[in-house]
Parts: structure tokens; sequence; C-alpha cells
């Protein structure tokens, strides 16, 4: 059990279900503790998705990830998509269904990124009252994660991750926990991340997501497209040990290596977590 | 005085829509309406190696990157005929004109086709409009619903006496299509690493369906397209053959007929048949 406060599971260690590896999945069943589903890409299909999500459901612990809910955004909240993230998440027993920390656009219009919010005490009233209303649609907390960011507002009076705390205190939601988006965000805004972990209410946190990064030089953006730098590794070992074991989660979406690659990345999390190597690696007669 | 919470998202996203450069985005009427262009470094803090607008232009870089690459996903054949700069260019026009409604970008291409018909100077406009809507086409069948297919028991179980009255549902992954260019051989060749496919007008006709999740099609003789498509249109058997043996100029036999319907029944395009209460 996680100590998080709803005692929501600590579901092991997992991978985002990803297109390329449906096959390997549903040929091999592989020992992989649970995946974690990109709502939006199953909402409105009827076709292989689909088919392959309720084989995936079926046999192991899912949770759902979704980048358009735009909780920050003073555009109202969109119930046909609650509606339909609501239903997928019955459908697949999710455990618990996440979003981030962010707005992706306003008048109607979807800019289809994680797009940062002015940390002000206008936007937090307003966000807390949101992430409450879209709860009580999902009939169960929300669960936030903090995205990377690449510009700061001037008129910001908070640092993120006290913004982010207060508004899951007030807001009563869970908080995912991605450790490589507090690398790269404090590395594009000079912020010590270790404080930034320091600070995050560990009750909160039901879940990590890991990610490799690309380094620009002048600043660092969130591709996960590589394996995870020691510095996030070092970041991750730091939170564990205020939260103790909260389900954890490896993303790839770029250059995807295959099912193997991406999913021992995720593995490497247990001896960062102090936990025995598993015997999963024998499974893929390696 | 620093914008509301709804004025600031309004602006950031006038800024990253703004098909021009980043100071040409700050400094456009939209933006320039909600965040006048000197308190625009205010807004945007600069880091320690990043100016605002080298940090306000991450976000717009993102931006055209990430809707192009959606759309090379759902129209593979019409990025390969327009190469990088070209696609890319298409990609610019199209979402400054039609920006993306939706939570989800499965939906972002859907008036592309409509957009290459109505945009002046496209080359081979009349073949890329084809190819754009056989594309569509391919990725709405993709996310259709699953259907069940006509089983051969089904069929056995209708009375011979019923054949003539009866209608065939189709699966719902099912479009039949009149083309006037071989778009579908294109898209075949294009994956098939074949870098110039013919594009040269054709008049033919074809069913595109999806078997077991994956998109197939077949080509059709001009009869046979009028028969599949009073089928799936709802006409009765009886009618639809009728139809097909009456007109056309191409003199189809029985035999033939009823060879094209074991076949696409086969193929899984119906899933039952209806036949006329019989009260
Ligand atoms: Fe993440």
């Amino acid at each position: 059990m996680g100590r998080n406060r709803w005692n929501l599971p600590d579901l092991g260690f997992g991978i985002g279900l990803r297109t390329v590896h449906y096959s390997y999945i549903l040929a091999n069943h592989p020992p992989i503790d649970w995946f974690e589903i990109l709502s939006e890409n199953y909402m409105d299909t009827g076709g292989r998705p689909l088919y392959v999500l309720d084989q995936v459901a079926e046999r192991y612990p899912v949770v759902l990830h979704g980048v358009s809910m735009s909780v920050g955004s003073t555009d109202p909240l969109n119930l046909d998509y609650l509606k339909k993230l609501k239903a997928l998440a019955d459908r697949t027993r999710a455990h618990w269904v996440s979003d981030h920390l962010c707005w992706t656009g306003v008048s109607g219009i979807n800019v289809h990124d994680l797009l940062p919010m002015p940390y002000t005490d206008e936007s937090l009233r307003y966000t807390i009252d949101r992430v409450k209303a879209v709860s009580e649609i999902l009939e169960s907390p929300l669960v936030l994660e903090n995205p990377s960011t690449y510009l700061e507002f001037g008129n910001s009076t908070w640092s993120e991750v006290d913004f982010l705390s207060t508004l899951a205190q007030e807001a009563d939601c869970g908080i995912l926990l991605d450790v490589n988006n507090v690398y790269v965000s404090c590395f594009n805004h000079g912020l010590d991340p270790e404080s930034f972990i320091d600070r995050v209410p560990a009750d909160r946190v039901v879940q990590y997501h890991l990610a490799g990064h690309t380094h620009k030089g002048t600043h660092i953006l969130d591709t996960h497209s590589d394996h995870v730098i020691d510095e996030v590794w070092s970041l991750y070992r730091r939170s564990c040990q205020r939260t103790g074991g909260v389900a954890t989660l490896l993303e790839w979406d770029e250059n995807i290596p295959s099912f193997e690659v991406v999913h021992a990345e995720a593995l490497k999390a247990r001896r960062h977590r102090g936990l025995p190597e598993p015997d999963h690696t024998r499974a893929y007669g390696t | 005085m620093a914008p509301d919470l709804g004025n600031t998202q309004k602006w950031m996203q006038a800024v990253i829509l703004h098909p021009g450069s980043d100071r040409e985005a700050v400094a456009s009427p939209r933006a320039r309406k909600l965040v006048p262009a000197s308190e625009f470094p205010r807004l945007i803090r600069p880091s320690r190696t990043l100016d605002s607008f080298d940090r306000i232009g991450i976000y717009r870089g993102m931006y055209l990157a990430r809707l192009q690459e959606a759309l090379e996903a759902d129209y593979p054949g019409l990025a390969h005929f327009l190469g990088p700069k070209r696609f890319s260019d298409l990609v610019t026009g199209y979402v400054d004109r039609y920006p993306s409604r939706s939570y989800t970008l499965n939906r972002l291409g859907d008036r592309l086709p409509e957009y290459i018909r109505s945009r002046p100077g496209i080359v081979r406009q009349d073949f890329l409009y084809e190819l754009a809507r056989f594309e569509l086409l391919m990725s709405r069948l993709f996310d259709a619903e699953e259907s069940p297919v006509l089983t051969p028991e089904a069929i056995g179980a209708v009375p011979p006496e019923s054949w003539e009255t009866a209608r065939l549902k189709p699966v719902a992954a099912l479009a039949v299509q009149a083309l006037r260019y071989p778009v579908g051989a294109y898209l075949e060749a294009v994956r098939q690493g074949n870098p110039r496919p013919a594009t040269r007008r054709k008049n033919h006709w074809a069913v595109v369906y999806r078997r077991q999740y994956a998109l197939r099609w077949l080509d059709l003789s001009r009869p046979a397209y009028r028969l599949l498509d009073a089928l799936v249109n709802g006409v009765p058997l009886g009618e639809a053959l009728s139809r097909v043996l009456r007109g056309g100029r191409q003199q189809v036999g029985e035999v033939q007929l009823f060879s094209w319907f074991r076949g696409w029944v086969t193929e899984g395009l119906f899933q039952a048949v209806e036949l006329d209460d019989p009260a």
C-alpha cells in the first residue's frame, strides 16, 4: 500500500501503452506491473486501439492519463470530454485519472500543448474550483501532473511547487509528480530541483513519471526521447524517501525502442527504490 | 497593470497561433490589444540564457511541429507527394485557417480536403483533393465501430423466397467509392517505398473496408461498383441485381453477379441480412 491519503495502490513499475508495442504486448503478454493509457487516443474510436485497450485492461492494471482536460483554461469545462473520460475510466477500471496543471487553449481553440499557468492568487483560486468540479464529475480525486515549462510569467507571485501543493490541498486532488519535468522546468528557470522535491506534500503523491529529455544547451525540452539521466534518478530516490512506494511510470514517446528496452528502463526504478532486481528479464529470453 | 488570467491566455494563444516570426507575433494587432508590446518583457521573464522572444518562441515552434506531425500521420500520401517544404507550407496555411477545435488531434485534418480544394495556386489540385479525401476516409474507417460479420449460418437461415426483398447491412467500417485518380494504388506504392507512383487520371471504383482491424480495399469493375453501392445504400437485393442486369454498357451475367456477391460476403463486407417483417 502506498502512503497517500486515499490509499491508492502502489501499482509497481509500468510504462505508457504505445501503438508501436501493441503487437508485441498482445502476442507475448509481457510480465509488466501496469500500463498508463493516453485517454484521448481511445475516446472516439471503435477500431484497433479500443480492441487493444480492452485486451490490455483485461490483463493489467491501468491508469488513464490525459492531455486535453485544460483544467487551467478560462474556457468552460468540456463536459462532453469529461463524460467520455469517465466512461473510459469505467470501461478500463482505471485506478485513477490524471492530467496536467496547465491550459491547452482558450476561445474554443486547442493548441494541443501543456501551456503554463501564471502562478497568481487569481489563477490559484480559479483552478481550485475547476479541479473540484472535475473530481465531482469523475467521482474520484483528479490527479494532476507538474508539466515541463519553458517560460515564466512576470506576474507570478507563487513558486510552481507551492502553487501545485496549495492547489492539491485546497482542491483535495492527487499529484502525479513527474521527476523529469521537475528537473527540466528547474533547469529552464534557474531553480533548485531538490528544494522543489522537498516541498511537495508527500501524502498527495499517487504516481511518478520518469522520462528522458533533450538538452539544447540554453534550455531543456521534455521530449521523452531517451533514457532517464542520473540527476533525475537521484531526484526520484530523494522523493521516494519522502513518499514511500508510489506507482512509477516510464514515458517514452519519441524514437521509441522495443518494448523490452522501455520496460527495462522502467525496471531500473526498482533498484533506485532499493528493491531487488526482478526475474522479468528471464521472461524475455535474454 | 498585469492582464487577468483570461487575457493572459488569449494573448499567449494569439502569439502562438500567429504564422509570422516571434517578433511579428508579439507585435500583431490581436496580441497587442491584449498586452502592449512594451509590457511583453515584463510579462514573460527572460531566463539566464533566453530572452522573452526565445522563450515564447519555444511554444510557437512546438505548436506547428506537433500539428504537422499529426497531419503527416493522417495524410502520408499527401506529405509524400508535396515533400517537406510544400507540405509544411500547406499545414501552416491550413491550421491558420482551421485551428484545432477538438480535444483530439485525430479530428485536426477533417477539413484538409476542403482546404486543398479551395486554396488557390495548388499544383495538381484535383489529384491532391481526391488523395486527401481518400486519406481522410481511411482514418474515419480506422476509427469506425467494429461490426459483427455475416456468417454462413446466418445466410443459410434466410428462406430462399426472402432473398428478393432482403437488404444487406454493410459493416460500419466500409465505403464504396467512385474515384477519378488511382489514389489507393498511390498510397500502397508510397507505403512500399516507390518514390514516384502513378498519378495520372483514371476513372475507377473501389470498396474500402476494415477486416480484423486492418484497412483494405478491393478494386471493383463499374457494374460491381453499381451493385455494391446499391446494396450498401439499402436497396433490396432483387432490385439491386436487376438494376445491374438491366442498365449499363457492360454486359454482366448472373453467374458473375453471384460470384461477386459471394466474394463480398466472404470478405466480410456485410454484417446482417435484414428481412422484411413477415407481418
Ligand atoms: Fe509526464
